[in-house]
């Protein structure tokens, strides 16, 4: 196992902006070497990245982007945002909405810090309220996120849109870089997200990332229904938010696509229904979640 | 429009163009995904009252 020191100028969470591109410029550094015993998402492969495309996500140390432009989709806080999507993801969820360059990290452009960075000042100059950084999954590629961090402005209010399956490595050199987590609870159980997206211990770890993430930053966390899963996973994850993170954002999604790989599962052949939005919606409310959209 | 179509490495973003994905469902609903400023000035021209989209597409001042 390689040993990568993750260089800190401050104690958790009190990062200052002003102080950050220059810490995210070191801690892409040791990013960028963690790759050669990766172990940046909860699969913990343990690969080396830096020889070539490696691991569950099959990613090396190259980084694609497939997106990059100015949206409004996401939550209202946050819009116009500048979301720049990395290609690859360590998880393969079946209904994925950007399946194949998620799936595929060799899909999209180089990227180049310097010209992302370029046109993300240009979209802050021209009202863009936030910078959002998100894939696939961005922690595949946290040496390239991190690259993007140190060329943008200090005072930019960053989002860290994400699967919430890193690991505590992943986090240590994230701690202090993204004003906004945005991240998603899919699965209230290990038996759906194992089925649905081939990933073991999901609640374990999803719980433990969010539970650190709203300690460090604004939290902002996605549930997405989807069709049959109503009472086996939002609910689940409605009543861990209401006791663990009660009063935090929580945008529960009704947009359900079936896209990509969702027909290889019955349930997921067709979109949330009325009924299951309502059910769902009721189930919110009698928990007293913070619903923000 | 294929990701690889878009030139998210170009530091010219003016001309990069944009991607929206839509789904027109059988009832009627429009589910989005990436969704740009022009385009949602366009859904919000179709449907000005939809709450979804109202606060997305602001209305500009010289309309």
């Amino acid at each position: 196992m390689t040993t990568v020191l993750v260089p800190t100028a401050a104690p958790a969470g009190t990062l200052s902006r002003h102080g950050r591109p220059a810490l995210a410029r070191q801690r892409a550094a040791a990013a960028r070497a963690a790759l050669a015993d990766c172990r940046l998402c909860a699969h913990d492969c343990g690969v080396n990245r830096l020889a070539g495309p490696a691991g569950k996500c099959h990613a090396g140390a190259d980084t694609r982007v497939f997106l990059a432009q100015v949206e409004v989709s996401d939550e209202l806080e946050l819009i116009p945002t500048y979301a720049v999507a990395f290609s690859g993801c360590d998880l393969r969820c079946a209904f994925c909405i950007t399946g194949g360059p998620s799936w595929n990290p060799r899909l999209g452009e180089p990227f180049v810090a310097a010209s992302i960075a370029a046109a993300a000042r240009a979209a802050l100059d021209r009202g863009a309220r936030s910078v959002m950084i998100l894939g696939g999954e961005p922690t595949v590629h946290l040496h390239s996120a991190l690259e993007l961090v140190a060329e943008l402005p200090a005072e930019a209010t960053l989002v860290w849109k994400t699967n919430a399956h890193g690991s505590a490595q992943a986090r240590d050199l994230l701690d202090g870089m993204f004003d906004v987590w945005l991240a998603d609870y899919k699965f209230g159980n290990d038996a759906c997200a194992a089925r649905l997206a081939g990933v073991p211990n999901y609640v374990r770890i999803i719980e433990g990332n969010l539970l650190w993430a709203a300690d460090r930053s604004e939290l902002i966390v996605r549930h997405l229904l989807m069709p049959g899963h109503v009472e086996c996973c939002w609910r689940p994850v409605a009543e861990w938010l209401a006791a663990r993170c009660p009063g935090g954002k929580v945008n529960l999604r009704s947009g359900f696509w079936p896209a990509w790989q969702a027909s290889r599962h019955p349930e997921l052949r067709g979109t949330i229904s009325a009924a299951e939005a309502a059910r769902a919606d009721e189930i919110a409310r009698d928990l007293g979640l913070n619903l923000v959209r | 429009m294929k990701p690889t179509d878009n030139p998210a490495g170009s530091a010219d973003s003016g001309r990069a163009p944009l991607m929206t994905e839509l789904l027109v469902l059988p009832d009627g609903r429009i589910l989005v995904h990436s969704l740009t400023e022009p385009f949602a000035e366009l859904l919000r021209t179709l449907n000005p009252d939809d709450e979804q989209i109202r606060p997305r597409a602001p209305e500009r001042p010289d309309k």
